[in-house]
């Protein structure tokens, strides 16, 4: 009756805001809302109007959005065989941060991991998307999936980074506060989360030593809220190092294939259906990011919705990293709606600034369009942080979409139908922080389905260690000079903006994930990533890539399969005339 | 009447060039180059062209030419269609004929670049 | 260790020019270059048009550069390929670079340097373009190096953005090959290039210029498929309701060059923010004491002869230098030019010829150029058709000026000619 009774409540607000347009069904733990909507900001309210704190319950979105079409997931434009009739015992789907991390902790395991990534490389949606905080949690409330996580996976950064040989640096974060009255405030504030929350680093600092710290943000803060904890790793590189990782250790990586259906039968799913054929795992773990919600409908398994919500970051030159040397922000009393950590300025491990995001509300799934709108808004908001900022000190930009549910929230949990299938869902912010906590726990989930340790046996070849490509312009100069006579292709300088040797770039062409394209190769190792943005590189780098694989220049292309860099000899224009 | 900007040199004089039986009077040229270009532009207009041409070298897949004489401007594309047909197949230095006297134009097509490994010995 | 007079850094035109000449005036040279072959930018400039000034003749990019090389070799001046200077430290005599190359770390040891590092182009992001992120997108010089040394095709259908001299000298370059050049826009109400640019490359080949519009938006996920673009009003702001959507598969920008002066930077050489390059006085010796700068690292030229030329400048002076007291005097300028170079002039040790470069930041049919000291006239010169795009290069005996260390030199252009 209860059910029924919360029906009748929400249907009544609802019916305030949108008359007769919407209906919410309550069905045990789903929060059902169906009806339809021309506008999606309707729809993202009406559904927000249902949520309830209740952990497991969920809202789901069946109202039909009247007012645009939503474009079906991008798929790479071919077929092949190259999977057909593979019986892994564990699919992972998608290759996000999520998905890299969960496949390198279960090949601790002798399991068969297919991880399966519709994209041309790792990490090319959200995880590659994003600003890389390492957050230390003291802006999440407790009872919520995440919060759970993020303290566990924050204290992980250091061991693992050190593990998979990526960067990372514990630089702390500042909340800066320009009203002295508001102090009190924050120190209760911060005494409840160093207390019951466990953020137990959470300090507040003077302005004087603010700014001892930090001489470059905006005169004028009385204090700041301080997480030493807070670090910055780069989000993408971390995400293809769990990759490599796990392929390292046997898993396969799959790249360039979309799951595009599957068999359910009496609660399982009995076979996966790729456009590079079928296979038949025996366990799935959904990590699909802003798909996740329609994997969960394939698998018969659906109880939560995600909508996207996008933000744009703009990287801006080295030459602006001195104004801020770790991650600040400013916080704002006038109400902090928009469902995002508000955005602020973080001193990369590249030593680069990144300014962001903001956040909007969308129901493009793959729209990484940027809009100088957003750009505006990010800078009217961070110069209040650093009056220094400046928009003319921008390289590039831009924008990733964020899989959120309507509770704001992790859902990782068991198939609830389906009882082969893992949920790693609604990961957003701090999605990066916690991925290798989740892990850590999604596979041993993983294990306990498969029949426990009794039926899975460890893998005794295990290797966690990870040698990335050495960054030789950081190197001492005795060892980047040893390197240099054992391998001279190392002191051949390709990418003059960022110091990338030829060495670097032929290191990424045969790590264990190979990405033979201009981007991946520029995500491994960065040429292109410094202020000309490729102009002087990109036509070498295709050449080297050519070179290595044995193809002509045209076949080289900058993602996938059709972003075509050059159509090919020039002069053929000419040809039979 | 007709407004031309002359193209020998970056000065970039704006003439004046006026035809009157079979006489061309020119104003606006800051040098007797402009008197030429103006009278050539009317009867007979004429252009340089460079492009590159194939090469059997893996590590210099295209050579710099260009012809070493003005050729008629209608006849562009026909010289760029003979470059294009043709490929170096031996080491060849700047200055040096890849095609003599092409589509008999008067004007030969050279090489503008060095071929040689650059690179110290 | 070898104690090098002269180090300069670039193998491209300025370098080239900089080395010959310090070397004739008895310095002991050694030049490093990044890319494996001399030559710089030029390698890939194949158009012609070169040195007319230099040698009377319109030789291609390379033809210029290798005249050079010549004589670089038959000087048997010490050089470097392949060799990327990582950090350069301060010595008491002098410098000390640091460099790698295949063979490793790599120390060198000057009096001076040359900083003849040249520019990099203005990129996509620079200008606001938004939208995704698709092949198909180039820095014209990025596409010249694709058709030029890789003879590579990167476009079909293709707009330009920006008529600076490389998007004009691509256009026709591209149509040559048989692409189909859409269009150059322009942001700004007149061209960026020269002249003879906008007839040879443009008019010859009925390719449209439109200006006081620009590219506000890319289309397509893999490749390019399209672009946005607007008019804009006289503060260069898009005018609402004037997008237009072109199908196109390439996106070529030539919206300026920027001096590369990372170099500079590190040394703590002053920039000047209208050049962006280093701050200079008549020797082309920057404001930190043994650092010259020359060429596209110094100012964008718009000729290379102008390039080869202010390295013959810098060459000569790093080549005679002694450390000794400069009296250095600013040479101020007003609204009226968008730069000028040198922005210092140093009264010790005589200062007989100056050479001048500059931009009217205004389009003039007749303009004149005023020197003052003190408020009093001292140079008048009148100049035809003043452009921003075309840099303006004047020599001047500055011995009659009565210059001291307090004079106060003023430079300015003021419309008109003959009268004013």
């Amino acid at each position: 009756m209860k059910q029924k009774q919360l029906e009748r409540k929400l249907q009544k607000k609802l019916r305030v805001r949108f008359g007769d347009a919407v209906q919410v069904s309550v069905e045990g733990r789903i929060i059902r809302v169906s009806g339809s909507l021309k506008r999606w900001e309707d729809i993202i309210e009406a559904c927000s109007m249902c949520v309830i704190k209740q952990p497991g319950v969920h809202v789901v979105n069946d109202v039909v959005f009247s007012g645009g079409v939503r474009a079906p997931m991008r798929t790479p434009g071919f077929t092949d065989e190259t999977l057909e009739g593979r019986r892994p015992d564990v699919l992972v789907i998608g290759g996000g941060v999520s998905g890299c991390s969960i496949a390198r902790e279960l090949t601790r395991w002798k399991l068969d991991v297919l991880l399966v990534e519709k994209e041309a490389d790792l990490a090319l949606q959200a995880s590659g998307r994003n600003d890389g905080e390492v957050h230390p949690g003291v802006d999440l409330g407790r009872g919520t999936v995440k919060q759970q996580y993020v303290r566990k996976g924050n204290a992980m950064f250091d061991g693992i980074c050190r593990e998979l040989d990526v960067p990372f640096r514990r630089c702390g974060q500042y909340v800066c506060f320009a009203d002295k009255m508001t102090l009190p405030l924050i120190r209760m504030y911060a005494w409840q989360r160093r207390t019951v929350c466990g953020v137990t680093d959470t300090q507040i600092i003077s302005a004087k030593e603010l700014y001892r710290r930090e001489p470059a943000l905006r005169p004028g803060f009385a204090f700041a809220l301080y997480n030493p904890s807070a670090g910055c790793v780069c989000p993408y590189g971390l995400t293809i190092a769990y990759g490599e990782n796990a392929a390292a250790n046997g898993a396969q990586i799959s790249l360039n294939t979309a799951v595009l259906g599957m068999e359910v039968r009496e609660g399982r799913i009995r076979s996966v259906k790729t456009n590079r054929g079928t296979v038949h795992p025996k366990l799935v773990i959904n990590a699909a990011g802003v798909f996740a919600e329609d994997i969960s409908a394939m698998a018969g398994d659906r109880f939560y919705s995600i909508h996207p919500r996008r933000g744009t970051n703009s990287i801006l030159d080295k030459k602006a990293g001195s104004l801020v040397k770790s991650i600040a922000s400013i916080k704002l009393l006038s109400g902090n709606t928009a469902h995002t950590k508000g955005g602020g300025i973080l001193h990369t491990v590249h030593h680069n600034l990144l300014v962001g995001p903001n956040a909007a509300e969308t129901y493009e799934k793959e729209n990484f369009a940027t809009a100088q709108a957003d750009i505006d808004e990010v800078f009217a908001k961070q110069k209040q942080t650093s009056d220094g900022l400046s928009e003319r000190d921008i390289i590039t930009y831009f924008t990733g979409v964020r899989a959120a549910t309507f509770e704001e929230d992790f859902v990782i949990e068991r198939g609830r139908r389906t009882r082969n299938l893992i949920h790693c869902a609604g990961i957003q912010s701090p999605g990066l922080t916690t991925a290798p906590a989740v892990a850590v726990d999604v596979a041993a989930l993983a294990v306990r389905m498969l029949g426990g340790e009794g039926r899975v046996r460890k893998n005794e070849s295990f290797q966690p260690v990870r040698r990335g490509i050495p960054q030789v312009r950081n190197l001492p100069r005795r060892e980047r000079d040893r390197l240099i006579k054992e391998n001279p292709d190392y002191g051949v300088i390709v990418c003059r903006c960022e110091e990338i040797s030829r060495g670097e770039i032929l290191d990424a062409l045969k790590s264990p994930v190979p990405v033979f394209t201009t981007d991946g190769v520029k995500k491994r190792v960065r040429p292109g990533m410094g202020r000309c943005q490729g102009g002087f590189c990109l036509p070498l780098v295709t050449q080297i890539i050519s070179e290595y694989v044995g193809v002509p220049a045209e076949e080289v292309k900058k993602s996938g399969p059709d972003a075509v860099i050059s159509y090919g000899r020039k002069g053929a224009a000419y040809d039979g005339l | 009447m007709r407004k031309l900007t002359c193209i020998t040199c970056p000065n970039g004089c704006a003439l004046m060039a006026e035809q009157t039986d079979g006489e061309i009077r020119v104003s606006g040229n800051r040098c007797s180059r402009g008197v030429d270009f103006a009278v050539s532009e009317l009867t007979h207009p004429m252009r340089t062209i460079s492009g590159t041409m194939r090469t059997v070298f893996p590590e210099l897949p295209v050579a710099p030419v260009r012809v070493s004489a003005e050729i008629p401007k209608e006849r562009i594309f026909d010289v760029m269609h003979e470059i294009s047909r043709m490929e170096i197949k031996t080491r060849m230095r700047r200055g040096d004929v890849v095609i003599a006297n092409v589509l008999g134009l008067g004007a030969d097509v050279i090489v503008t670049g060095d071929m040689m490994s650059s690179k110290k010995p | 260790m070898t104690v090098y007079d002269v180090l300069v850094i670039g193998g491209g035109p300025g370098g080239l020019a900089a080395a010959i000449s310090a070397k004739k005036n008895g310095a002991d040279v050694l030049l490093l270059e990044r890319e494996a072959r001399l030559g710089g930018i030029l390698k890939q400039c194949i158009h012609d048009g070169f040195g007319l000034l230099r040698f009377g003749e319109k030789l291609s990019g390379p033809e210029y550069a290798g005249r050079f090389e010549d004589e670089f070799h038959s000087r048997s001046i010490a050089y470097e390929v392949q060799t990327f200077v990582t950090a350069i430290l301060k010595k008491k005599d002098g410098f000390l670079v640091r460099a790698v190359n295949r063979q490793g770390v790599q120390e060198y040891r000057t009096k001076t340097l040359i900083l003849a590092t040249g520019c990099r182009e203005r990129t996509a992001k620079q200008v606001a373009i938004h939208g995704t992120r698709p092949a198909g997108i180039f820095t014209a010089g990025c596409a010249q190096h694709f058709v030029n040394l890789m003879g590579q095709m990167p476009a079909k259908r293709c707009v330009i953005l920006g008529s600076g001299d490389i998007g004009l000298i691509m256009a026709r370059r591209l149509t040559l090959e048989g692409a189909k050049v859409l269009g150059v826009y322009e942001v700004k109400p007149e061209p960026s290039g020269l002249t003879r640019n906008l007839i040879q490359c443009l008019e010859d080949y009925d390719i449209p210029l439109y200006l006081s519009r620009t590219v506000t938006r890319v289309f397509g996920t893999e490749r390019l498929t399209g672009v946005e673009t607007m008019r804009v009003d006289e503060e260069m702001r898009p005018i609402p309701g004037t997008k237009e959507r072109i199908s196109c598969d390439t996106l070529i920008l030539s919206v300026g060059l920027i001096p590369e002066n990372e170099i500079a930077e590190e040394l703590g050489v002053p920039l000047d923010p209208k050049t962006k390059g280093p701050v200079c006085d008549n020797r082309f010796m920057t404001m930190t004491e043994g650092v010259f700068s020359c060429g596209n690292a110094m100012h964008v030229n718009d000729l290379v002869d102008y390039v080869s030329e202010s390295g013959e400048i810098a060459g000569a002076a790093a080549a005679a230098y002694t450390r000794a007291d400069r009296r250095l005097i600013s040479l101020k300028t007003d609204d009226s030019m968008l730069y000028l170079v040198p922005q210092r002039l140093d009264l010790s040790g005589g200062c007989g010829g100056l050479t001048l470069y500059f931009r009217s930041r205004e389009s003039l049919t007749e303009g004149t150029l005023l020197i003052s000291v003190d408020g009093r006239e001292v140079f008048r010169k009148n100049y035809r058709n003043l452009k921003p795009p075309e840099m303006e290069r004047l020599t001047l005996d500055t011995s009659g000026f009565g210059l001291t260390e307090q004079s106060g030199v003023r430079l300015s252009i003021v419309k008109g000619g003959d009268r004013v």
